[in-house]
C-alpha cells in the first residue's frame, strides 16, 4: 500500500498529464508521460543505474497491488516498456489504476528517502507550470 | 611589487565555524582544491557545506557525484544538517550524477560532459565527489601522462570559468608525492579521524595552500547536527591585539593576602593557588571572582566537579552572592563535563564566554578537572593547549586564577603535579600543618613575577566569611612547609630571633 500523500501527489500530475496532453489520450498514456518527465532529472540525479533502481523497485511494490502490471517492465535506461500495451490487454479503469499506482510507488519511494521537502521541490521543477506546495500533503494528512 | 599592484584574491566563506580563521580568512576564490581523508572521515559533509555557503542562483553549485555514496542516499543523509537548505536544490544547488559516462566512457568524456554542465550553468563552485573514483577507473586503461593532461584541462576548464573547485577522495598520505592531482592543486584540505581508547579524534590539516598563509597544524574538529565545527590550534586569538602591561592590581577578597600580594595581583597575570583537598582553593577562587563582581570586573567560573547553581549555592553560604551578577549577566559559571571533547574545543566554549560577557577575571577550578573531562587522546595536548590561552587570554588583560590540587607530602612541598609554574606569573601555595594536635592550615606567596612580595609563612582559616587569615606570621615553628613543624624553643637566641622577626613584620 502507498503512502496516500503520494498516492494524492500521483493522481493530480497524471489528471495534469491527462489535461496538458490532448484530451481524447488514455490515462495510461498520462502514467507513462509523468514516468517520462520524472526520468529525466532522476537520471540526472541519481544516474540511469539509480532512476532504474528505484523504478524497478516501485514497479515490483506496485505490482503486488495491480497484477496487470505484471506485463511491464523497465528498459536498460530507465524508460517504462508494455505500459501501452497494458491498456489494450486489460479494460481502461484497469490500466490507469495501475499506471497511478505506479507513479504513487515511485513518488513514495522518493518520500520514503529524501522526504516531503526534496520530493516536492523536485516535482515542482518538473511542472513549474503546475502550482504545487505543502498543502499537497498536508491536505491528505488532514484527511 | 607594491600593494596596490597585486591581484586580490577574495575569499570564499566555508561555513565551517573556525575553518575560515584556519585557512587564512576563507578558500582562495576560483582555486582548484581536494578534499581528502578516509571513509566517514566528512569530506562530503565537508563539500555541502561549502557548497551550501556559497551557491545562488545566480553563481550556482554544481555537484558531480561519482560512484561514490548513491546520490539519493546522500540527500537523505545530508538534509538532516541544519546548512542543508532545501530551498537551494536544483536551484542554486545542482546534483549531477556522471557514474554512467565514467563506467562507460573514457576521461575526454568525462571531461566532454562537465565542460558542457559547467558551460551551461556558470557556476561559482564544482565539486566533483569522488574524484579518487575517476582516476582509480582512468587507470585501468590511461597512462599517467593521459591522466595528468586530463587533471590539468579539468584545472584550466574550471579556473577559466572562474569556479572554485572540490574535488573529493579518499586517498591515503603516501599518494601525495606520486598522484598527478595534488601537484596541480591549489589547496588540500586533509581529514582525520583517530580512535584513542574509547574516543574518536577528528582532526584537520591544511596541507597546502596557495597564495595565503593557513595556520599550520592538526586542528581538531567535530561533526555535529550543524555540520563541522572546527577548533584552530590558534584558538581563535591570532588577531587579538596585545594590550600594554598594566599597573592595576586587582584585589583577591582577602585584605592581607593582597598585602601579601604586593598590594594585589597584577592585571593580566595568570596566578595558580595549588593546595591539598580541603585547603580552601575553590573558596579563595570565589573570593576573588566575587571581589572582581564587587569592583566592575565581569567574570567567568570554569567549574568540573560541581554544576553552577551548586556552586553559587555554596559561595551564598560565605555571604558572596553569585546569583544577582549571573541574572545580570555579568558572571557566568561553565560547567564542563564534556569527557569526549577535545582542549581546543573546551578552550573554545571558555574564550567564547570570556568575550560574550567581556570578562575581566577567569577562574579554572581545577585544572585537574579539566583535564579529566579532556577525552584520554586529548590529555597530551592539554598543557600545550592550555598554554597558548592563557598567554593570549592575558595578554589581553584577563586575569587567570587557576586551582589545582597537589598530594600533600611530609617530604617535600610541591606546587603542582604538573610542570605548569611556567604558565603562572603567580603562585600561592595553602597547604596542612601539623600544629598543636591540630590540623592547620597555612598559605605563603611562592611567586610574584611581577615584583616583590611578602615572604610570610601565615595561617588562616575557613570561616563563614571565606578564607581569613589570622595572625601574624608563624615564627615559633620551623620546618613549617614540612607540615610536621617544630616549635622553636623561646628562651635565648631563639626568643631573640623571633622578637626580631616580629619586629620586621610590623615595619
Amino acid at each position: 500500500m502507498s503512502l496516500p500523500e503520494s498516492r494524492h501527489l500521483a493522481q493530480r500530475l497524471l489528471n495534469y498529464e491527462a489535461v496538458a496532453g490532448t484530451n481524447s489520450e488514455p490515462t495510461e498514456s498520462a502514467a507513462f508521460r509523468v514516468c517520462e518527465r520524472l526520468r529525466q532529472p532522476l537520471t540526472t540525479l541519481a544516474g540511469v543505474a539509480g532512476f532504474r533502481s528505484l523504478l524497478s523497485r516501485a514497479l515490483t511494490l506496485a505490482r503486488a497491488e495491480a497484477p496487470s502490471l505484471s506485463a511491464v517492465q523497465v528498459a536498460a535506461d530507465g524508460s517504462l516498456k508494455g505500459l501501452d500495451e497494458l491498456a489494450s490487454q486489460t479494460d481502461k479503469g484497469q490500466a490507469r489504476d495501475g499506471g497511478a499506482i505506479l507513479i504513487a510507488q515511485l513518488l513514495g519511494l522518493l518520500l520514503t528517502f529524501i522526504g516531503d521537502g526534496l520530493t516536492l521541490r523536485l516535482v515542482q521543477d518538473v511542472w513549474p507550470e503546475a502550482a504545487f506546495d505543502g498543502r499537497v500533503f498536508e491536505k491528505e494528512r488532514k484527511a | 611589487m607594491s600593494t596596490a599592484d597585486k591581484v586580490k584574491i577574495n575569499k570564499l566563506p566555508t561555513g565551517v565555524p573556525g575553518l575560515d580563521e584556519i585557512l587564512g580568512g576563507g578558500i582562495p576564490e576560483f582555486s582548484f582544491n581536494i578534499i581528502a581523508g578516509a571513509p566517514g572521515s566528512g569530506k562530503t559533509t565537508l563539500a555541502h557545506q561549502i557548497v551550501f555557503a556559497n551557491a545562488t542562483p545566480e553563481r550556482p553549485a554544481l555537484y558531480f557525484t561519482i560512484l561514490g555514496e548513491p546520490a539519493i542516499k546522500m540527500l537523505r543523509y545530508q538534509q538532516q544538517y541544519t546548512f542543508f537548505d532545501q530551498a537551494k536544490l536544483n536551484n542554486a544547488v545542482r546534483f549531477i550524477n556522471l557514474s554512467q559516462v565514467v563506467l562507460e566512457k573514457d576521461l575526454d568524456a568525462v571531461l566532454e560532459e562537465i565542460t558542457k554542465e559547467v558551460e551551461k550553468a556558470s557556476p561559482g563552485v564544482v565539486v566533483v565527489d569522488s574524484f579518487r573514483t575517476v582516476v582509480r577507473k582512468a587507470l585501468g586503461g590511461t597512462t599517467e601522462v593521459e591522466l595528468q593532461s586530463f587533471i590539468q584541462r579539468l584545472a584550466l576548464l574550471l579556473t577559466s570559468w572562474q569556479a572554485t573547485t572540490f574535488l573529493v577522495g579518499e586517498y591515503v598520505e603516501g599518494e601525495i608525492r606520486d598522484n598527478p592531482v595534488f601537484t596541480v592543486s591549489d589547496g588540500l584540505l586533509w581529514l582525520y579521524q583517530a580512535s584513542e581508547r574509547s574516543s574518536i579524534v577528528r582532526k584537520l590539516q591544511i596541507v597546502k595552500l596557495r597564495g595565503q598563509a593557513s595556520v599550520p597544524g592538526l586542528h581538531t574538529f567535530r561533526i555535529t547536527h550543524a555540520g563541522l565545527q572546527a577548533f584552530s590550534r590558534t584558538l581563535g586569538l591570532a588577531g587579538l591585539v596585545r594590550k600594554m602591561p598594566s599597573t592595576r592590581r586587582l584585589s583577591i577578597g582577602i585584605p592581607e593576602l593582597d598585602k601579601m600580594l604586593g598590594g594585589g595581583i597584577p592585571e593580566g597575570d595568570s596566578v595558580l593557588v595549588a593546595g591539598a583537598s580541603g585547603t580552601g582553593k575553590s573558596v579563595l577562587a570565589t573570593q576573588f571572582i566575587a571581589e572582581g563582581i564587587r569592583q566592575g570586573d565581569p567574570g567567568i567560573v570554569v567549574v568540573f566537579e560541581e554544576r553552577p547553581q551548586e556552586y553559587a549555592e555554596r559561595a551564598s553560604s560565605f555571604g558572596l552572592d553569585l546569583k544577582t551578577p549571573r541574572n545580570e549577566k555579568k558572571l557566568e559559571i561553565l560547567y564542563l563535563r564534556p569527557l569526549d571533547l577535545s582542549v581546543d574545543e573546551t578552550m573554545h566554549e571558555i574564550l567564547d564566554a570570556v568575550q560574550k560577557i567581556g570578562a575581566k577575571r577567569l577562574v579554572i577550578d581545577s585544572l585537574a578537572g579539566f583535564e579529566m573531562a579532556l577525552a584520554p587522546g586529548f590529555r597530551a595536548d592539554f598543557r600545550e593547549s592550555l598554554y597558548r590561552m592563557i598567554t593570549a587570554l592575558t595578554g589581553v588583560g584577563v586575569t587567570i586564577l587557576s586551582t589545582v590540587e597537589v598530594n600533600e607530602s611530609f617530604t617535600e612541598f610541591p606546587f603542582s603535579t604538573y610542570s605548569i609554574s611556567f604558565l603562572t606569573d603567580d603562585i600561592v601555595r595553602l597547604r596542612y600543618v601539623c600544629i598543636d594536635g591540630q590540623l592547620r592550615k597555612i598559605m605563603v606567596v611562592i611567586k610574584m613575577r611581577g615584583g616583590n612580595h611578602s615572604k610570610d609563612i601565615r595561617e588562616y582559616e575557613i570561616t563563614s566569611k571565606g578564607v581569613v587569615i589570622i595572625g601574624e606570621r608563624l615564627t615559633d615553628y620551623q620546618g613549617l612547609i614540612t607540615g610536621i613543624p617544630e616549635r622553636l624553643n623561646r628562651s635565648g637566641n631563639n626568643e631573640e630571633r623571633s622578637h626580631k622577626a616580629k619586629a620586621k613584620s610590623k615595619s
